[in-house]
């Protein structure tokens, strides 16, 4: 291939590896171990490299018919994935592939999150069904419209859900499963939760966040946006929750009042192209950013210093995540070209 | 780099299917589906149990209608066709079109906004036709006792009329004529089983205003056809003077906001001034789109035209807005 080693592909070409797949790539997780990385497909595949060796062949493990349309890390160790086939696996870090649950052909299976204290969450449909650490189903918590994301707080104890008008927060060990209902009205398409739990903030439809201050129901209006915001997340220290959806990172103050009232910080503006992706660091206040161009970048908060990862040109970043320790960075695009660099001190 | 797939490939062709329950959606979809034809087709449908076929190119959706929060009372879409139709889009494989199924009982306006409104949807798919199946011995009843039966015909832009072997020519005739004074622009097909070419249904470009436009049925250029306030009627009006852009907006936009909901479909060809293209313009209620297509023909008499189907149209009234719009 033809890509030459400008200055914005120096870190993928000298510490990092890459492969195309041919095939959208959905989503990508590290393992809790840290020891793999894994790619899903738009093809109904998984595509499992070695942090440590990831020149060395990847694993393509077949999982669903249809498209993979999510991957997240399983509890401990290995994957969760999705499909468009209804079905819920369990992926092992060597690839192989165990069923936790079919919730019907044609059901596609697209949000998915899981805990370390044993906790899996699926949303299909209306029902988000909660699974414990070894596959059991404990529940299924049904909500108005269809759910469009799923979040566990730090602790694993608490789900919020996000669907039409509004969210829905749900506690997992609850005996008795009645819903807080976080209300607006509109559509509401992707969700995050503050790691303190105070706050949890949604996507909307129309190209806006919304949020509520969960110990007075208190809301926030975040708007501005010329895109859908299809990513999000809040730093480790929860200082900020950065976001996709604009020509720049654009985040959001959760400290000294904030968001309400306070205007946002945005990093690594200046074209006219959207980022499509963030994934926040970690440990510090850095958050990685994929455009719909193809770059992948760097952004320190409290400086604004921006470092180039990948080169625009293949591909709008579909796809990105940080490994637990913070020295990885991988990404995939629509195109299916995928990336993963070590970013550690050598 | 052979692996690299196109990064923007052409929108796909959806085809929305409308009709009542027992009109004969289902027979046409399993045809669709299960005929060797050589195309894929991706198919979202709400009742999979009456289909024969399991496959990952079914999709089951869950008619979900979500206000849309930008001011327009009646904008609706679809939630989980944004979801699904950006959904097929990542997969692999090129797909030769999409088809749409409603429920029997389904308002068309909110899958026809869905196109309009969604950045994704846009930048993906086309709506290429609004299909609607009726059945030939029994829409005349369905007429008499629903609203939604009316407005699926208005909605169309092709109508198979379905179940011939049921009714006698003059039974045919007599449906025919009263579909014509819902929607008089549509193409009609006759059929029966649902036995249609699936090239007349599927990957025709019936969107394309300005083909609807140019066959202009005889009997509607007259006097108006006497309906009731509650009937869906059509109204079309045409000049020969070049419009002005600027009036054209304001009047058509006033339009809108306080006549939309009445206002089912509304389509246009409208020759500019000083402008070589056509303009085609429609709408959806409120929702409404415009852009410049191919140029006026050499020696082309460039006829402004605006079609109306809707409820309660007042026609003096209409004309007067179009005719104040020339330059």
């Amino acid at each position: 291939m033809g890509t030459t080693l400008n200055d914005a592909d120096a870190l993928l070409q000298t510490r990092g590896t890459s492969q195309s797949l041919g095939a959208w790539v959905m989503a990508v997780a590290f393992c809790r171990t840290g020891k793999t990385l894994a790619f899903a497909l738009g093809d109904g595949s998984l595509r499992i490299a070695e942090v440590a060796t990831p020149e060395a062949e990847w694993r393509n493990v077949p999982v669903h018919q249809g498209t993979t349309r999510a991957v997240v890390a399983d509890c401990t160790d290995g994957y969760l994935t999705g499909g468009d086939d209804g079905r819920l696996v369990h992926i092992a870090p060597e690839g192989e592939a165990s069923e936790l649950a079919g919730f019907g052909a044609m059901k596609w299976v697209e949000n998915l999150a899981a805990h370390p204290a044993g906790v899996r969450l699926a949303a299909v449909g209306r029902a988000v069904h909660v699974l414990d650490g070894k596959g059991d189903r404990l529940k299924s918590l049904m909500h108005p419209s269809t759910v469009t994301g799923v979040a566990l707080d730090a602790k694993g104890k608490r789900i919020v859900a996000s669907h039409y008008n509004g969210a829905s927060l749900w506690y997992v060990a609850a005996k008795e499963d009645k819903p807080r209902l976080l209300e607006w009205k509109g559509s509401h398409i992707g969700i995050a939760i503050h790691p303190e739990g105070t706050h949890v903030v949604t996507a909307m439809q129309e190209a806006a966040l919304h949020g509520w201050r969960l110990e007075d129901g208190q809301h926030m209006r975040m708007s501005g946006y010329p895109g859908k915001t299809r990513s999000m997340g809040f730093t480790q220290s929860g200082r900020w929750l950065a976001t996709a959806g604009s020509e720049a990172i654009v985040l959001w103050p959760f400290f000294g009042g904030g968001p309400m009232g306070k205007a946002p910080t945005e990093l690594a503006g200046g074209d006219d192209v959207l980022v499509s992706r963030v994934a926040c660091h970690p440990k510090h206040d850095v958050v990685a950013a994929g455009f719909s161009d193809g770059l992948v970048l760097m952004a320190e908060v409290s400086s604004g210093k921006i470092v180039p990862v990948a080169a625009p040109g293949r591909g709008a970043i579909s796809a990105l995540a940080w490994n637990p320790a913070g020295s990885h960075l991988a990404f995939g695009t629509e195109q299916g070209f995928c990336g993963v660099v070590n970013l550690s001190r050598q | 780099m052979s692996q690299i797939l196109t990064p923007d490939r052409p929108p796909i062709p959806v085809t929305v299917l409308t009709g009542y329950l027992g009109a004969g959606k289902t027979t046409l979809l399993n045809r669709i589906l299960t005929e060797n034809h050589g195309k894929k087709f991706a198919v979202v449908i709400n009742e999979f149990g009456e289909l024969g076929v399991d496959n990952d190119l079914v999709v089951d959706a869950d008619e979900e209608v979500f206000e849309m929060n930008n001011g327009c009372i009646c904008c609706t879409v679809r939630g989980d066709l944004i979801r699904i139709l950006s959904g097929l889009m990542q997969r692999p494989g090129k797909l030769d079109g999409i088809i749409v199924e409603t429920t029997g009982l389904a308002d068309p306006a909110p899958v026809a906004q869905t196109f309009f409104v969604d950045e994704d949807v846009k930048r993906a798919t086309k709506l290429d036709a609004i299909v609607t199946v009726v059945d030939a011995k029994n829409l005349l009843a369905r007429l008499a006792d629903s609203k939604e039966a009316a407005e699926q015909l208005a909605f169309a832009d092709l109508i198979v009329l379905n179940k011939m072997d049921l009714v006698t020519p003059e039974e045919a005739d007599a449906v025919e004529a009263r579909i014509r004074t819902v929607n008089p622009w549509a193409q009609l097909i006759r059929s029966e089983k649902s036995r249609v070419p699936l090239d007349q249904v599927i990957g025709r470009d019936a969107f394309n205003l300005a083909r609807i436009l140019e066959h202009e049925p005889d009997f509607l250029s007259g006097e108006d056809t006497h309906t009731h306030d509650d009937e869906i009627q059509s109204l079309s009006f045409e000049t020969d003077r070049p419009i002005d852009p600027e009036k054209f907006n304001a009047w058509i936009s006033d339009l809108l906001a306080t006549k939309g909901q009445d206002l089912l479909r509304t389509k246009g060809i409208l020759a500019y001034a000083g402008e070589d293209r056509r303009f085609a313009f429609q709408a959806v209620h409120m929702i409404a789109d415009g852009d410049f297509i191919s140029p006026w023909k050499q020696g082309e008499p460039r006829h402004s035209k605006i079609v109306f189907i809707g409820r309660d149209l007042n026609r003096p009234r209409l004309r007067r807005g179009f005719e104040g719009c020339a330059a």
